[in-house]
């Protein structure tokens, strides 16, 4: 005991691939020998599924449904190499309330000391898509992670889910909550796509800590149920995620935010926009570039 | 004037309206809330306020989800529904009225499928969404009312009573003295000839007489405010016309003054009118002739400024009384319950309309405030008409309290009411035992 474990949340928009990424994160740390737990925060449930053939584990909220008290214990299965799966879980969709499951699973978590007696080096919060309301802003609380990172394309939806995020951190930055490290870039093929990722990263103070490109190798994995990691370990992919593993290990200093307002949003993705079509409009009478 | 925050608030949240469901006879409430909301708002809306007692289905017999984590989660749609069955089974009631707390209502409970289980197989139900954020229990009130108007009452399109009518007027419990009060209305509509839908309290005939209320010629709204979207509400469904008389009439002037108004509207037989007034008249002042040796014997005693601090219809009801009838006069008038923006003019034109020189009526919540209103007063009170919170600046400016309004925890009332005819000599005990029993 003692030592200070490092907790993580990872947000971004949904279908952005927070999972993917995140269980590749968790694979590459756990072949790295550090002990692991990710957490999933969303009731969906199958953030840890490539983590575990594909399979989905008994979450805390179905375990929580059947009895009033629940050992944290009986909630975390062990996944590839090592890492431990939890799935927070939620309601039956369009009933009660998913923002407090994830905070009740939370906390069930802190009370029984499970982090500190697993022993555990990093604990991943893999959360649901944007900071809709109080409760997946929870892993963002202080106490619970110190850092913050966002999955995002360069997709104007998943920039502006960024945002939002930001927007979050540096409300609960003042008192004492989780800051940004930073934005994994996902799906980032196109040298274009790279610029309108690392120009959000410019306006809004904070820097891109990985180029993922998209990989038909994550596609196949998925389908084996697998991480890349696991399934394809040779893979040029699998060293992106180790490269991002090994930048997240190392990572100390995480910052407050400046979110842009709305309309400087809207005005800089219309700049984006025009900056585009030019560029789809020069490759038009030139040589195609295949965007 | 608004504060921040609001110390010794003078109502309670919208699912304390719990208790308009209590006040219909043969009716119990289901509170769809945590375990402290129903207990809470039954403490002070009840117990600590007159100690009116929960009566057949309030207070403890009051069925309650007592929603936990558990129900905030998952939503608490199943436990409703096991709640519903079990109070179905258990308790002997002619309509239970489901009233929605904060959880339920901000964890989007599907409480109008669960109740609509129920009300499909014939089983006397409804269900009101009455979340403490919607407001506080005036507002709660009118949404029970209409929520047993459209689930239980429904349709109709029979034949018209025009000697019956609806009165919509005090808020149960939350007025200290509805029942005496509400009795005395009906008898004096009644002794005009009409009959008399009362709908709450012990004068009320209960669920059966909520059923007659589309029959009704018309509806009386007799508050400055409460029940005028109830009235607004029927006139849409049932086409019902209705009457608004925003003074509470408290003695013998504002009395017979309401009851002619009522009468023309009515259309009922102005002889029978006036005969009833003749009759109330002569009793009521037989009464007033022999207090008058009293009231001239003391006059060194008797206080002559006043300040009200209650809900607009009741601080309203007594200035007027006392400034017009007593002779005292108004230097502080405060409105507690936070009547809706639209209806504020409204209040504030009842006031000016009691007496060209009486002060502007305030909108205040704050009991912090209320006090250092009354404190600072240019000209000081010597009777407070408020509540026991008043208690403590009353003992430092040396003035008299009579307790007219929630809460009031150092009176304990039974049938006693303050309007019309026979009010208006208990309110005048009441005053004047105060005033004597000052110096004893």
């Amino acid at each position: 005991m003692g030592k200070k474990i490092k907790q993580i949340a990872i947000y971004g928009k949904g279908g952005i691939g927070k999972s993917t990424t995140t269980s590749n994160l968790s694979a590459a740390l756990g072949e790295a020998g550090y002990r692991v737990m990710q957490f999933g925060c969303d009731p969906k449930s199958d953030s840890t599924n490539t983590l575990r053939g594909g399979t989905y584990i008994p979450t805390v909220l179905d375990t929580l449904r059947e009895k009033t008290k629940v050992d944290a214990h009986e909630v975390v299965h062990e996944g590839f190499a090592g890492v431990y799966c939890v799935e927070a879980g939620g309601p039956a969709p369009g009933v009660g309330c998913a923002g407090r499951g994830i905070i009740t699973a939370v906390q069930l978590f802190r009370q029984q000391r499970v982090f500190e007696e697993l022993d555990l080096d990093i604990i991943l919060y893999d959360v649901l898509g944007d900071v809709v309301c109080g409760g997946f802003a929870v892993p963002v609380r202080e106490g619970i992670a110190q850092h913050v990172f966002t999955v995002s394309s360069s997709d104007f939806m998943s920039i502006y889910a960024s945002n939002n995020l930001f927007k979050g951190i540096s409300g609960y930055s003042k008192s004492g909550g989780a800051l940004l490290g930073g934005v994994i870039a996902n799906s980032i093929n196109q040298d274009y796509s790279r610029r309108v990722v690392d120009d959000f990263v410019a306006r809004t103070k904070t820097r891109v800590v990985e180029y993922v490109p998209r990989s038909v190798t994550v596609t196949q994995s998925e389908l084996q149920g697998k991480t890349v990691i696991e399934a394809a370990p040779d893979s040029a992919q699998a060293d992106v995620y180790r490269s991002l593993a090994k930048k997240i290990a190392a990572h100390e200093e995480s910052a407050v935010p400046s979110p842009m307002d709305v309309t400087e949003l809207r005005e800089w993705a219309g700049e984006w926009g025009r900056r585009l079509l030019e560029i789809e409009r020069r490759a038009g009478s030139g040589n195609a570039i295949g965007v | 004037m608004k504060s921040e925050s609001i110390c010794r608030v003078r109502y309670g949240c919208a699912v304390g309206a719990m208790h308009s469901a209590v006040a219909i006879p043969g009716t119990i409430p289901i509170a769809d809330c945590g375990p402290g909301c129903a207990d809470k708002q039954y403490a002070g809306l009840v117990f600590y306020n007159g100690f009116q007692g929960s009566g057949y289905g309030g207070g403890a017999s009051l069925p309650s989800v007592n929603s936990t984590e558990k129900e905030v989660v998952f939503g608490g749609n199943e436990r409703l529904r096991e709640l519903i069955q079990a109070s179905l089974k258990v308790m002997k009631a002619d309509l239970f009225v489901v009233t929605t707390g904060c959880i339920s209502d901000i964890v989007g409970d599907d409480v109008e499928s669960v109740v609509g289980e129920f009300q499909a197989r014939g089983a006397p139900v409804v269900y009101a969404e009455t979340g403490g954020f919607k407001g506080n229990n005036f507002i709660g009130h009118e949404a029970i009312a209409k929520a047993i108007v459209d689930q239980h009452v429904g349709d109709y399109a029979g034949p018209r009573d025009e000697g019956l009518v609806n009165v919509w007027t005090e808020l149960p419990y939350q007025n200290t003295f509805w029942r005496g009060d509400l009795q005395e209305i009906k008898r004096i509509l009644e002794g005009i000839g009409l009959r008399v839908n009362i709908l709450f309290g012990h004068g009320s005939g209960g669920v059966e007489e909520w059923k007659t209320i589309p029959r009704a010629g018309f509806n009386l709204v007799l508050h400055s405010w409460l029940g005028l979207s109830i009235a607004e509400h029927l006139r849409e469904k049932y086409g019902q016309p209705y009457l608004h008389v925003p003074m509470i009439p408290i003695g013998s002037i504002e009395t017979g003054g309401f009851l002619r108004k009522v009468a023309a509207y009515a259309k009922t037989d102005p002889e029978r009118a006036e005969a009833f007034i003749r009759e109330e008249e002569r009793d009521y002042y037989r009464y007033l002739e022999e207090f008058s040796e009293f009231y001239a014997e003391y006059f060194f005693g008797v206080p002559s400024k006043l300040a009200v601090v209650s809900d607009s219809a009741y601080a309203a009801a007594i200035t007027n009384f006392a400034s017009n009838q007593l002779g005292l006069i108004p230097v502080k008038i405060i409105a507690t319950e936070d009547p809706p923006e639209e209806h504020r003019e409204g209040i504030r034109g009842l006031f000016r309309g009691i007496s060209p020189d009486i002060p502007e009526v305030q909108f205040i919540e704050d009991g912090f405030v209320i006090e250092e209103e009354i404190r600072n007063s240019p000209r000081r009170p010597a009777i407070i008409f408020g509540t026991t919170w008043e208690r403590d600046v009353a003992k430092e400016i040396r003035a008299g309290i009579v307790e007219v309004s929630f809460p009031a925890s150092y009176e304990v009332v039974l049938s006693r009411g303050y309007v019309g005819y026979r009010g208006a000599l208990s309110l005048i005990e009441k005053i004047f035992t105060a005033t004597i029993s000052a110096s004893a």
